[in-house]
């Protein structure tokens, strides 16, 4: 019975430490040999015997679960050991395709309008010579429709040149007030380093009671979207003209590369054009047949957001599907 | 539209007004800056007079010329042949700086000292303004000898290039531009003063005869003039190469540069080409409405606004010139025009966005420049034709500026700014005044147009912004949840590792021709496509996908998956949405789970990825034919039991023309996977079995028809089967063995042996029935 604490020490591996249990523990091991003494004991001495035998069984107990539990501590730490990989091997295989930024900065367009309450609208890409350009105050022979040199079909037809048309077709579908967005391509014959033969553009109209719209809500709506879509940048007003709008505006925001100091993205004017707005033109109104109404518009091109926003240098780069661009914006 | 300050400051007082000033207050009016350049003489290049010049001993083309600079005399070597005749220079001394680094130095050319330059434009940094040196005349300001050339605010000018809107004819002038500048800077518009310095006494009454046939919708007016001999002064070269105007001679640099001051058209005719017996008869012509004529004795001379004839055009030489100025309302005359072919000049840029109504002001500014600057005398008088014209009247309710606007503007303050742009105030109550458009800005027709000119003068930016109130309501509509479905499908795409592409809607006709696509009737195509291979709109977007695919194949990209939701249109052009998706290389990225060699992709893989994007399908045998799809890879997809596009391997001799690796595609309607509606199916609370079947059957037969009979038992137990393996080997010869999983579940209670044995008896009943299976 001696050095038995020695030998479960000893014991250098669950096998080795389970036939030490069996040793010591089991039916036919060394406690049980001295618990098997006891019959032999003379009474006045058996209580003493058995309590000192069971004192001792219980501190052997304990140094057993000891050893057990390091053990297998160890044990489980062997096997997750062998388990182990590198895991820096595996990053390469973590991979999803991407969004296209310009579709993807589409979506937070439409959705800073859903959330205000705009409904979203579409409308047909061939269009006639009536919505795309009569009916927004652009009679033929006039001098701005120079600013969309546009695609015709053999037919008369023509490809939108933008998506005011979809205001004209929601304005003639439904009643005011009406709060809409017209996402979608439009096409300009225009091919060069910064003009693209199609491209993306967000329309708005709000049209209600006379007397209701007036320019500065369009002022306020206009800054808290550029303030979206690009944060605490200053936004500017300029008077312009739309033949759709009157007063009319282009909206600037001060220059994102260069913090208003001026650098060669903004032409060293520390501004960037990125919206056109204006006062919906009572001509317009008098087309869709509305009467005693007020409203305001604005457009915006979604590429030059996209790559504002993400500092796309190359415009026709946005078209050719290049998936070292593309991956870029998984 | 190009000005320059100096020019500017003819018309309207600029003193104390700085260029970033000018910069602000053009963009706050409307009158876009496109660039400012500020040029810069250098230091040191002063004013010289050449007091000799003489050839130099030992090169032809040199000239040796003394040079009173001011202080001392210089000797200068000079190559430009047109120093010769010149007497005022401007002289770079030595210890000058000019442009591109250049510092003037002692030198000797050939044998001659030589102490500076005598510098053309260019070499300072201005504009090109004659071949050769610069000669400079008393047009810059009285020129002192010695003097710094910078010191002169003509020569040393600001010129800022704006961007005109459409409508803004009436700054297509120096004049126009300072008439803007004056209201927003609140100075006053320095009126144009002409004294009659040196005429004719003869009236232009003695050799002129007008007449005039139908109803004249336009103004002109004529004078007459004596030319001895013209010189371009300096400062029209200088100015007319400042904003980018070319003149085809003396003469015409007069008018180009009258007209670019004044904004009125101008022109001149050679009167001893037009006189016959001592008179000049000039006939105006109403041809048609905007389309006015003149002519002598039925020679047509010119279109008035649109073009000139050439052979009656006034030249340096002409010893009598008559001049016209006209005026026509754009409106009319662009209308008109469009219709016909003319040839148009320069001048119809001006005229199709509205000139300056004013002529006299052309007439007087243009008479004061050739009297002052060249042996020139005008005769007494003009000859006019003025179309019955009334300004366009608009009642200006106060209440309606302010409620577009969305602030309140102060009557006092509208009714200034409206009477300094020029506009009449004919009447006046409390709350509405009447307002008199002026001629010049035609573009003016509405109280919305008065409600920009407000705006425009007191600034956007003191506009308080304030938001709509609105009414709730909602908004939502099938536009917005469609988007919010295809937002969806989009992100799971690219979690199927495909990257979402946008390429144009038009695509080569030859191409879709080619590949055996729906090509637009001919009638229904395009008029003016912008290049060959974009002549068409596009019936499918596969192709243009699998040239992205071939352009990444060219920058060496391995694997590629792209998607793209877009339109198509048929030969009807009728517009559809589809969704299309290629993938082709390598089914994954290379990595140490393939040891680099991963699979390319292939039918189950590209079927998994499409199922993923577009959840449950079913695939038929492709009943689709075009030049892409691989006929034996191929297959129809159904979706909710709805036929909807194609799935397909890419046809080898495709794969071959486009030079890419093995390609899948893909291309369905996106009306057909809008998600419906969709009711729950009680699920049974027992347990159920999994049961195999193998068979054998004929090598053609699809499962789709070993499916479909097994769907036709109808039977409630039944809830799935699929196929798990297909083996084919010698022995079997035109046949083959298939192996069908079962699953077989009862909603009433435990599954006993015999339920089980009795399901799959029917199903092997059945299929060697339908299908001539037999049991493996």
């Amino acid at each position: 019975m001696k050095n038995l604490e020695e030998k479960i020490a000893n014991a250098d591996s669950l096998e080795s430490l389970e036939k030490v249990r069996v040793e010591l523990f089991g039916k036919k091991g060394l406690l049980a040999a001295e618990f098997a003494k006891l019959k032999d004991i003379p009474g006045p001495e058996k209580k003493a015997f058995a309590e000192g035998l069971n004192k001792r069984k219980a501190a052997l107990q304990v140094h057993f679960d000891e050893r057990y539990e390091h053990l297998k501590a160890e044990e489980i730490e062997r096997v997750l050991r062998e388990e182990a990989v590198d895991v820096s091997l595996y990053s390469t295989l973590a991979q999803k395709g991407s969004l296209h930024p310009v579709m993807e900065t589409m979506d937070r367009i439409i959705d800073y309008f859903v959330a205000l309450n705009f409904s979203v609208e579409t409308g047909p890409m061939v269009e006639d010579d009536f919505h795309n350009f009569e009916a927004l105050n652009l009679p033929k022979y006039h001098p701005a429709r120079d600013m969309q040199d546009t695609f015709y079909f053999n037919d008369g037809s023509l490809l939108r040149t933008h998506t005011s048309p979809v205001q004209v077709r929601t304005m003639l579908e439904t009643k005011p007030p009406i709060r809409m967005i017209a996402p979608g391509s439009v096409f300009r014959r225009d091919y060069d380093l910064t003009h693209t033969p199609m491209f993306h553009q967000v329309e708005g109209l709000v049209v209600d009671e006379r007397g209701k719209v007036s320019f500065a809500n369009l002022k306020s709506i206009l800054t808290d979207f550029l303030h979206t879509m690009f944060g605490e940048v200053d936004v500017r007003f300029r008077p312009s003209f739309f033949p759709f709008t009157e007063p009319s505006a282009e909206v600037d925001i001060s220059c994102i590369f260069c913090e208003g100091k001026g650098c060669r993205v903004c032409s060293h004017t520390g501004w960037l054009e990125v919206l056109g707005c204006g006062i919906v033109d009572p001509n317009v109104f008098k087309a869709v047949g509305y009467e005693d109404v007020s409203g305001y518009a604005f457009g915006l091109g979604v590429e030059r957001f996209a790559m504002l926003i993400h500092q796309i240098p190359d415009l026709r780069s946005l078209f050719e599907g290049d998936i070292r661009l593309l991956e870029q914006f998984r | 539209m190009i000005v320059t300050k100096s020019w500017l400051n003819e018309f309207v007082d600029l003193d104390g007004i700085s260029n970033e000033k000018l910069y602000e207050t053009f963009n706050a009016i409307g009158l876009e800056v496109d660039s400012i350049h500020e040029h810069e003489i250098p230091a040191k290049v002063v004013v010289g007079k050449i007091l000799s010049c003489e050839k130099h001993p030992d090169a032809d083309k040199l000239n040796v010329c003394q040079v009173d600079v001011g202080v001392a005399r210089r000797q200068i070597v000079c190559g430009a042949a047109n120093v010769v005749n010149a007497e005022y220079v401007a002289v770079a001394l030595i210890g000058a700086k000019l442009p591109g680094d250049f510092e003037i130095k002692f030198a000797t050319l050939r044998g001659v000292e030589s102490e500076g330059m005598i510098c053309s434009s260019s070499e300072l940094g201005l504009p090109e303004t004659d071949k050769g040196i610069m000669v400079l005349d008393k047009s810059i300001g009285e020129l002192k000898v010695g003097q710094e050339l910078g010191s002169y605010e003509k020569v040393a000018d600001t010129v800022i290039e704006l961007e005109l809107t459409a409508n803004r004819g009436d700054c297509l002038s120096i004049h126009g531009v300072a008439r803007d500048l004056s209201v927003a800077l609140n100075r006053e518009l320095i009126p144009f003063e002409y004294q009659n310095k040196n005429r004719e006494k003869i009236g232009i009454a003695r050799l002129v005869d007008l007449h005039t046939k139908g109803h004249i919708e336009a103004d002109l007016r004529y004078a007459l003039a004596v030319m001895e001999q013209i010189d371009t002064p300096f400062l029209f070269a200088l100015r007319l190469a400042m904003v980018e105007i070319e003149a085809a001679g003396k003469l015409d640099s007069f008018l180009k540069y009258a007209s670019h001051a004044t904004g009125v058209v101008l022109r001149a005719y050679d009167a001893n080409r037009l006189k016959k017996e001592d008179k000049i008869k000039l006939q105006i012509e109403a041809e048609e409405r905007g389309i006015v004529t003149v002519k002598s004795d039925d020679a047509l001379l010119s279109i008035v606004g649109v073009n000139q004839e050439e052979r009656f055009t006034a030249e340096d030489t002409s010893g009598l010139l008559l001049f016209e100025s006209s005026y026509i309302h754009p409106d009319l005359l662009v209308e008109a025009v469009a219709k016909k072919e003319y040839a148009k000049d320069d001048l119809y840029y001006k005229t199709s966005r509205g000139s300056e109504p004013d002529l006299n002001l052309g007439m007087e500014y243009l008479s004061s420049l050739l009297e002052e600057s060249a042996s020139c005398r005008c005769y007494e008088g003009n000859l006019n034709i003025a179309s019955n014209w009334e300004p366009v009247n608009i009642t200006v309710d106060y209440a309606e500026i302010n409620s577009l606007i969305g602030q309140k503007i102060e009557s006092g303050k509208v009714v200034t700014i409206l009477k300094k742009l020029g506009f009449g105030i004919h009447s006046s109550q409390n709350d509405k005044i009447g307002v008199l458009v002026p001629r010049f800005r035609h573009d003016i027709k509405n109280i919305q147009d008065i409600a920009e000119e407000i705006v425009r003068i007191v600034g956007i930016n003191n506009i308080d912004a304030k938001p709509l109130e609105i009414v709730e309501k909602n908004r939502q509509n099938a536009t917005l949840s469609h988007y919010a479905f295809k937002k969806a499908l989009r992100q799971r795409a690219t979690a199927s590792g495909m990257h979402e592409n946008i390429s144009y809607l038009f695509t080569d006709r030859n191409k879709l021709d080619r590949y055996g696509f729906d090509l637009l009737a001919g009638e229904l195509d395009l008029t003016n496509p912008i290049a060959e291979e974009l002549n068409t709109l596009r019936s499918t977007i596969l192709i243009n996908l699998l040239d992205a695919v071939k352009r990444n194949v060219n920058y060496t990209a391995k694997s590629i998956g792209l998607f793209e939701i877009g339109a198509v249109f048929d030969a009807q052009r009728s517009q559809k949405e589809v969704l299309a998706l290629v993938f082709s290389g390598q089914r994954e990225a290379e990595s140490v789970a393939n040891s680099g060699k991963p699979g390319m992709i292939d039918f189950a893989s590209f079927v998994k990825k499409l199922g993923s994007v577009i959840g449950g399908i079913e695939l038929r045998e492709c009943s689709y034919q075009n030049g892409l799809i691989h006929p034996y890879q191929s297959a129809d997809i159904y979706v909710r039991g709805r036929k909807c596009g194609y799935i397909s391997k890419l046809h080898p001799v495709a794969r071959e023309a486009y030079g890419i690796y093995d390609t899948f595609i893909a291309e369905v309607e996106m009306e057909a996977l809008y998600p419906s509606h969709i009711n729950a199916e009680p699920i049974s609370k027992f347990q159920g079995v999994y049961k195999d079947l193998s068979i054998v059957i004929d090598k053609e037969l699809p499962y789709r028809q070993v499916a479909e009979a097994i769907a036709s038992l109808e039977l409630g137990m039944l809830k799935k089967w699929y196929p798990v393996d297909v083996y084919e080997d010698e022995n079997l010869g035109e046949k083959k063995s298939l192996t069908v999983r079962f699953f077989i579940q009862s909603m009433e209670g435990t599954l006993q042996e015999e339920d089980i044995d009795s399901v799959m008896s029917q199903v092997m009943e059945k299929l060697e029935q339908s299908c001539q299976a037999k049991l493996r």
